[in-house]
C-alpha cells in the first residue's frame, strides 16, 4: 500500500452513519484497487449511531448476536445494550482457556494471510438451536462472512440476519447494512 | 480443562454481580478471568462505576485491544472523553505508527504493541488516561503509558476496572482481584 506517497493529498469518500458524517481515506489495497477505510475502533460517535440504527433493524426472533473481534466489538456491544440480547465473540486465535474451541480459517481480503476464527466451546450452548444474527463492521469479500456461517451451522444454530454498517465492492441482499461502500480503481 | 474443574469467585460491581470462571495455569494456581466481551450489562455498570474515577482534566483514553474495548467505548460515550485504540499487530492500513514492546507475563515472551499515526497525533498536547480491564504486572499499561509521551501527550493517569497482581503503577480502579484461588 503506497501510503507514504499519498500523504497530504490523500483522496477522502465521505459517508454517513446515521446523523454522523464522516470523510474516510481512500487507500490503495492491492495493485489498481482501493478501498474506503472505514475503522469504527476509537469512533465512540459513529458506534452508537449505528449500534442504534442497526438496533432498530435487528428481526425481533433474533435470539444471539455474534461478532468477530475486534473492529466490530463495540457496535456488538452497542446493538446488544439496545436490544438486550446477548453477543458472542468468536476470536481470532485459539485462546488458552478456551474449552473444545470450533475453528475456521479465512483468507482475509485486507492481510492476504489465512486468518482463524475460533469459537470458544463455553459459548457452544447460547448458538445450537438459536436464530443467529451475524454483526460485522463491513462485509466486503464476504469470506469472513461464510467461515462464520460455517461455524455457526456446524454448532446447530441458524444464521437468520446478517447486520452491518457497510457493504462494500458487490451489492449484498441478504446483508442489512446502513450504507455501501464502492471499490476504488 | 473440562467445565467441571472450574470453580468461581463472585464479584459485584455496581449492583451487577458475576461468577468469574478460573482456569489453571501452570503451578500459579486457578485464576479468576474477568470477561466484559459478551456481556452488556456487566460492560455497562463497571462503566458507570468507572466515571467519577477518571482523573480529573482527561481529554482523551487510551486502552489496547481486545477484552476492554467495550468497556471503554461505554465508559467514552457516558463521559463524552474520546478514546484511542493500540493494536496487538501491525495492520496494512497504519501509518506510521508507533511501535513499543511490552514484556509479557502471560507467557513468558515479548509482545509489540502498534499505536496508529494519526491515533498518536490525537494524543499530541492533550491529558490522556491509559484504561484497562484488568492491570496484573502493568507492563501492558506502562507500554500504553509510553505511547502518551512518544505521541507528546501528558500521561494523566492509569484507570482499570480491575487490579489484579502487585503492579506498582499509581492506579485507579474498582476493586482487587485474588492473583490465584
Amino acid at each position: 500500500m503506497k501510503v507514504g506517497a499519498t500523504l497530504g493529498h490523500v483522496r477522502m469518500h465521505k459517508v454517513e452513519v446515521g446523523n454522523v458524517t464522516r470523510e474516510l481515506p481512500v487507500v490503495e489495497v492491492s495493485p489498481g484497487v482501493s478501498v474506503a477505510l472505514f475503522n469504527m475502533l476509537g469512533d465512540t460517535e459513529v458506534t452508537e449511531a449505528a449500534g442504534r440504527e442497526l438496533a432498530a433493524l435487528l428481526p425481533a426472533d433474533i435470539d444471539v448476536l455474534v461478532t468477530p473481534e475486534v473492529k466490530a466489538l463495540s457496535l456488538a456491544h452497542v446493538i446488544s445494550r439496545e436490544t438486550g440480547k446477548p453477543y458472542i465473540v468468536i476470536r481470532k486465535t485459539e485462546k488458552p482457556y478456551m474449552v473444545e474451541p470450533v475453528a475456521r480459517e479465512v483468507i482475509s481480503i485486507t492481510t492476504g494471510k489465512p486468518q482463524l476464527l475460533v469459537l470458544d466451546g463455553f459459548d457452544v450452548p447460547k448458538v445450537r438451536g438459536k436464530k443467529v444474527a451475524i454483526v460485522d463492521d463491513v462485509v466486503s469479500s464476504g469470506g469472513t462472512l461464510h467461515s462464520l456461517r460455517q461455524i455457526i451451522e456446524e454448532v446447530g444454530g441458524e444464521v437468520a440476519a446478517v447486520v452491518a454498517v457497510f457493504t462494500e465492492g458487490q451489492e449484498r441482499p441478504e446483508v442489512t447494512a446502513l450504507g455501501h461502500l464502492p471499490l476504488f480503481s | 480443562m473440562t467445565l467441571t474443574e472450574q470453580t468461581s469467585l463472585s464479584v459485584t460491581v455496581g449492583g451487577v454481580t458475576r461468577s468469574l470462571p478460573t482456569v489453571r495455569v501452570g503451578s500459579v494456581g486457578r485464576v479468576p478471568l474477568v470477561e466484559f466481551l459478551g456481556d452488556s450489562e456487566f460492560t455497562n455498570a463497571a462503566a458507570e462505576a468507572l466515571l467519577p474515577l477518571i482523573p480529573e482534566g482527561t481529554e482523551v483514553l487510551l486502552t489496547v485491544v481486545t477484552n476492554a474495548v467495550p468497556l471503554v467505548h461505554e465508559i467514552s460515550d457516558r463521559s463524552g472523553v474520546p478514546y484511542v485504540v493500540a493494536r496487538k499487530k501491525r495492520r496494512t492500513y497504519m501509518q506510521s505508527p508507533l511501535i513499543q514492546d511490552v514484556p509479557s507475563m502471560t507467557m513468558g515472551v515479548a509482545e509489540t504493541l502498534w499505536l496508529d499515526g494519526p491515533y498518536a497525533d490525537r494524543l499530541r498536547g492533550k491529558r490522556v488516561t491509559v484504561v484497562q480491564d484488568v492491570i496484573a504486572s502493568g507492563g501492558t499499561a506502562q507500554a500504553l503509558g509510553r505511547f502518551v509521551e512518544r505521541s507528546g501527550g501528558t500521561l494523566a493517569g492509569y484507570l482499570a476496572a480491575f487490579k489484579q497482581g502487585e503492579s506498582t503503577l499509581p492506579l485507579t480502579y474498582l476493586q482487587e482481584l485474588p492473583k490465584s484461588l
